[in-house]
């Protein structure tokens, strides 16, 4: 079992059930103190940044072990996998990634190029057509 | 620590400002914390108001600077002394309040003032 703790507001220590003194806020905003020497010191205005027993202090000037942070590289990294999806095989997937832009590119516009022609073919075609039954009405 | 003389937030639009503790009730009572009722004189009021200044009014505690001691251990603390006017019933006079309130209202039965709160905590 797991027991729920807190973090003091001020000092930043752990608080187990049974301790903790909070202090509401007229706006609602809760501070959570472990003992009366961080609520008095909180009430008198001091900066937990500038005491040094503080897990604040000790961190800005990185007294502890960093464990938290290697903890955090390893779950932010997350490896991203490359599986075969619907019609396209990985081999394919693969091949597409590798190519260059400079050749995906020459594909593209050679496409383009082949699709305007057989559009201008289309054209004159359809206009000798139009021509000759015009023509022939005549 | 509510006793007689204090001075205390209205924490409703009933249109008091400030109340001062002239008795708190229930039995040989001497301090009134979250939850009890006491008779209090209205100190500061706003002008054109249901309630005006020197008007005798029930009212109940619902913040004190004292706190309270939950269950769990837990001390619960506000910044201000505050109350809430109440008629002969209970039921709270305004139809708005302001700030936090702690849940321990709802054990004494001032479940209105409960619904009305903005924050129960």
């Amino acid at each position: 079992m797991v027991i729920k703790t807190e973090t003091c507001r001020f000092s930043g220590l752990r608080i187990y059930p049974g301790r903790a003194v909070k202090f509401v806020r007229t706006d609602t905003q809760i501070f959570t103190f472990l003992k009366s020497k961080c609520r008095t010191l909180f009430n008198q205005r001091k900066k937990p940044a500038k005491l040094a027993w503080t897990s604040l202090y000790r961190k800005q000037h990185k007294k502890d072990l960093t464990t938290e942070v290697t903890k955090r590289k390893k779950r932010g990294g997350k490896a991203t996998l490359s599986r075969a999806i619907a019609g396209a095989s990985l081999e394919v997937i693969q091949k597409k990634r590798a190519e260059k832009p400079e050749v995906r590119q020459a594909a593209r516009d050679s496409a383009l190029r082949e699709v305007k022609e057989r559009m201008k073919k289309d054209k004159a075609s359809k206009k000798a057509a139009a021509k000759a039954s015009y023509k022939g009405k005549r | 620590m509510i006793q007689a003389q204090s001075f205390l937030k209205v924490a409703d639009n009933t249109g008091a400002r400030k109340i001062m503790c002239i008795r708190v009730l229930g039995g040989r009572k001497k301090y009134a914390n979250v939850g009890d009722v006491f008779i209090g004189v209205v100190k500061d009021a706003a002008p054109n108001m249901p309630v005006k200044k020197s008007d005798v009014v029930r009212a109940v505690v619902v913040r004190t600077r004292k706190g309270l001691q939950r269950e769990n251990g837990i001390t619960l603390r506000f910044e201000e002394n505050a109350a809430v006017i109440v008629n002969a019933e209970d039921q709270p006079r305004g139809t708005r309040l302001f700030g936090p309130i702690a849940r321990e209202l709802r054990d004494r039965n001032f479940t209105k003032i409960i619904s009305l709160a903005p924050e129960v905590l």
